[in-house]
């Protein structure tokens, strides 16, 4: 399926939005991101450096679904065993289901010598652990709970974890787990509702683990064809996404629990939830939009109204994001910044430092970067969705492009409104300008 | 032994002037500031806390016929102001950019200013003061016209304007007081003596010229109208110099002049002089808390602060003595700090205005350094205990209390107001938000915190060990004082 073309047959008057500028880029086939070399760089290269520690998340999250999953202790929930860092990515191998990126299916060599050594120098991982010298978990289990916090965002994944079927499958793993533990299954007993909420916490925990697991080869697969010079723009890395989308879209969606060797299918791949519409769309909604305001990023008083009453008027997702640390903020944002600075390719690493303040706040420098990337993703996603419910953009009838338009118009109506400084907290405008870093 | 440290500063302004290489203009001053810290730090050492009278004294006659002679000395508030001259001067050349323009003339004025401010502090002789306190005003008045702000012209010339007046005046007054006497004889203690044989009303009028003189040069509302632009305009380092040491010369003549040649009277006109303080340290709050310029806000809480050195100084007991040279000392130190930081966020944000200014907390885009010094400066002005801010305004408060209760307490309640406008200002300038979009500052070197650094560390060592900042002025302050009021002496036990 083609994605875009630039000269559409048809014409329509410009648009009169207030993005009208970025309006007709997208249907230009574009992105919301301006399409210029030094973006393009930075895109392609944030998704480098966020698709190792992401290769790490995603093992992880299976692995804290699957065999962590109830662990009222699991104080080694981080350290991931060897089984799940050999785990083969569907997306990547020679056995790969569908081979997305070229490269090795076992965990990326780069993440591999982190583990080991970090940025300081071998040492027990506990003690890497301890000293922050390891891929901070802690920001992917941020997003997994801002998709189970958030529920409610469509697709049949989350009202079935309110289904009566879920809840016989959960309480079959629960039961199983905490057997010959009088103490858990008593208090299992009298507080069912906890450990169910727990258990769909794990879900998500799948749920997030199985969108990254595909996300991760598109990303190292982008970096090298852009270090090929195959992908030249910035519209050629989000067609590369689009197609990724289009292509795994169908990609069952579940949750099985590992017990003493038994499998248990807690949500089974025979409910046929595909990855698009209950594990990509969710995320983008929860992550991207939503989220929740971290403390002390910024002064935020629900009495007065400064915190929507709704929850998807929530505008505190990556594409609002301050940026800026202040104190103990944006914890979970500042540390994926940290990770993503491991793994920075070296041509990014001399941009930065050229920039601002150099090395001093190159952390701010690739997390702004990464904003912008997450607006190209973002755009990958309209496009997906457009195509999947709307007309080509070279369609020849204007009233399949009005339509297209309107989408294109309403998507960006997210970025406009008022309330709550929607707009103002918005950086669409910002990304348009190369000097905002 | 003194005279190094005026024909020290004369001879290094003059041989920067006349350097070939403009680039080295700013290592010879350095070195040059830095030798003058060291000889200060000589002086203190043959300096005896426990002597009274003047110290260290030279004499030799220069022109006897018209009472001019070179004659110095130094007692305790001479030499608490000639350590600060020492350090601040070292501080102005320090801050000062690298790549200021026509870099020999300004080190040259710098250092000629140096030690003017040290031949009139050091002066033993009215018309010696007189010369020197003159010779301040030319140098300044280009410091600020060459390199100053927007407005420095107006500046230049308001300040040129007033301080004139202020010299006339002055010189008016001792002239008077030498003519009175019959004889040609300028020292300070024939003067006394001169003073205690005139009529009242004489007396009265010589005092009030003197008090306007040094009122102007303080400034004591309501002459001080050249301060706010003046200081505002002036570039920082010329900004921690006026307000640092330069505005001393109006406190020190106060004392050296007002409580030393006219005892009797001071404390007949010291309620009046005491309220002249209160209303100025209220008013100097008052109008800090209005400001929107970060700068002039600094620049009115000077003003404040002066008024408790008029406090002090109208109540003369010992302890309100010490005190007020002590604030003497304390508001040099934290003034220049807050300047100099002042001038820092000006220089990497572009701007001083309030509603302009914020989250300079920031770790990593904004100031953080900056920021936390600035808090600690705030805090010194302020009078939080453990900072030398704190030692001065409660030695003033102690002091005064039992003579002037009410005065007192609405000074307090002045320092009360200090901290509203430096929370104000903190709050405003280094909480909230940076705003992400437009905060790309450039970093701030090392070399440009380390005037700050040493500032802060002399406030903070002087708040927790205050007997090394009032210590000198002590035994001074027990020959100055007019007024015993039986209250416990903390400086003892300080």
């Amino acid at each position: 399926m083609t994605t875009a073309t630039l000269e559409p047959r048809t014409k329509l008057p410009p648009s009169q939005h207030e993005l009208a500028e970025i309006v007709h880029r997208l249907e230009a086939g574009g992105a919301m991101v301006p399409d210029t070399p030094e973006n393009l760089m930075q895109i392609v290269g944030i998704w480098y450096a966020y698709a190792v520690p992401m290769d790490f998340y995603w093992r992880d999250l299976l692995y804290i679904a699957e065999q962590v999953f109830l662990n009222p202790l699991a104080f080694r929930k981080f350290f991931i065993s060897e089984e799940y860092l050999n785990r083969h990515n569907h997306y990547a191998g020679d056995d790969a289901d569908l081979r997305i990126w070229r490269g090795e299916a076992t965990a990326h060599p780069e993440l591999l010598k982190f583990i080991r050594q970090g940025e300081t120098r071998p040492m027990p991982r506990w003690l890497h652990h301890l000293w922050h010298d390891r891929i901070n978990m802690e920001f992917a289990e941020e997003c997994m709970r801002a998709m189970l916090w958030h529920r409610g965002m469509g697709g049949q994944f989350d009202p079935y974890l309110d289904s009566e079927e879920y809840k016989q499958n959960a309480d079959r793993a629960i039961r199983a787990y905490f057997r010959g533990n009088p103490l858990m299954l008593g208090l299992y007993r009298l507080f069912p509702e906890m450990f169910l909420e727990q258990c769909r916490q794990a879900s998500y925990y799948a749920n997030l683990g199985l969108f990254w697991e595909v996300m991760a080869p598109v990303f190292f697969e982008i970096h090298d064809r852009y270090l090929e010079g195959s992908i030249t723009t910035v519209k050629d890395a989000m067609n590369f996404i689009v197609k990724g989308i289009f292509a795994v879209a169908g990609r069952p969606i579940y949750h099985h629990v590992y017990i003493r060797g038994e499998c248990y299918e807690i949500i089974p791949k025979s409910k046929g939830f595909m990855w698009l519409y209950e594990a990509a769309l969710p995320y983008v909604e929860a992550v991207f939009y939503r989220t929740s305001p971290f403390r002390g990023t910024k002064s935020y008083n629900a009495q007065a109204g400064m915190v929507p009453d709704k929850q998807e008027d929530f505008h505190y997702g990556v594409l609002y994001a301050d940026k800026f640390p202040v104190g103990t903020a944006g914890i979970p944002p500042t540390l994926l910044a940290q990770d993503m600075f491991h793994f920075l390719p070296d041509y990014l690493r001399d941009y930065y430092r050229k920039h601002c303040r150099g090395e001093a706040d190159i952390l701010v420098q690739l997390a702004i970067s990464f904003q912008r990337s997450m607006y190209c993703v973002t755009s990958a996603v309209f496009h997906a969705l457009r195509e999947a419910l709307l007309y080509p953009l070279d369609d020849p009838n204007p009233r399949h492009l009005l339509a297209n338009r309107r989408f294109f118009e309403a998507q960006l109506d997210r970025f406009c409104r008022p309330e709550y400084g929607i707009r103002d907290a918005a950086r669409i405008r910002h990304i348009q300008t190369a000097d905002y870093r | 032994m003194l005279s190094v440290l005026i024909f020290g500063p004369v001879l290094a302004g003059l041989a920067v002037f006349l350097l070939r290489d403009g680039r080295q203009a700013k290592t010879l001053a350095l070195v040059l500031a830095a030798l003058m810290v060291g000889w200060m730090g000589v002086v203190l050492r043959r300096f005896d806390v426990t002597a009274p009278g003047m110290q260290l004294t030279e004499f030799v006659p220069w022109l006897p016929n018209l009472g001019l002679n070179y004659h110095l000395g130094c007692d305790g508030l001479s030499v608490s102001l000639l350590a600060l001259n020492s350090i601040i001067t070292w501080i102005v050349v320090y801050s000062t950019p690298a790549a200021v323009v026509r870099p020999r003339l300004y080190y040259g004025l710098v250092l000629w200013i140096s030690g003017g401010l040290a031949g009139a502090f050091a002066a033993q002789n009215a018309l010696l003061f007189v010369l020197f306190y003159e010779l301040q005003l030319i140098p300044v008045y280009f410091l600020i016209a060459i390199w100053g702000g927007p407005r420095k012209g107006y500046a230049a010339s308001k300040f040129l304007l007033y301080t004139a007046v202020s010299g006339i005046l002055l010189l008016g007054g001792v002239l008077a007081l030498g003519w009175l006497s019959g004889r040609a004889n300028f020292d300070y203690g024939a003067m006394r003596a001169t003073v205690a044989g005139l009529p009242v009303a004489v007396q009265g009028t010589l005092l009030l010229t003197l008090l306007l003189a040094f009122g102007i040069k303080t400034p004591l509302v309501p002459l001080h109208t050249w301060l706010p632009d003046a200081y505002v305009e002036a570039s920082p380092p010329v900004a921690v110099l006026l307000g640092g040491i330069l505005a001393k010369l109006g406190t020190y003549g106060l004392v050296r002049f007002g409580v030393q040649l006219f005892p009797e009277l001071w404390v007949q006109v010291s309620p009046v002089l005491a309220l002249w303080g209160t209303a100025g340290v209220l008013f100097g709050a008052l109008a800090a808390i209005a400001q929107k310029d970060i700068k002039r806000m600094v620049a009115y809480s000077s003003i404040g602060h002066m008024g408790y050195v008029m406090l002090g100084c109208a109540t003369a007991t010992p302890l309100s003595l010490v005190g007020a040279i002590a604030q003497m000392v304390s508001h040099g130190l934290i003034l220049a700090i807050l300047f100099h930081l002042v001038g820092v966020i000006e220089a990497k944000v572009g701007t001083r205005e309030l509603d302009v200014l914020n989250g300079l907390m920031n770790p990593v885009r904004g100031l953080p350094t900056v920021s936390s010094l600035l808090v600690l400066g705030g805090m010194a002005s302020a009078g939080i205990p453990g900072m030398m801010g704190f030692v001065a305004e409660f030695l003033v408060f102690q002091g005064s209390y039992q003579v002037f209760p009410l005065q007192t307490l609405l000074c307090v309640l002045g320092t009360g107001l200090t901290a509203v406008y430096f929370v104000i200002l903190l709050n405003r300038t280094c909480f909230g938000r940076l705003d992400n979009r437009t905060a790309y500052y450039p970093p701030v070197w090392a070399s440009e915190k380390i005037p700050a650094f040493v500032l802060a560390g002399l406030i903070l060592f002087l708040g927790l060990q205050p007997h090394w900042l009032v210590q000198w002025s002590e035994q001074t302050a027990q020959n100055l004082a007019l007024t015993t009021v039986a209250v416990a002496s903390p400086v003892a036990q300080l």
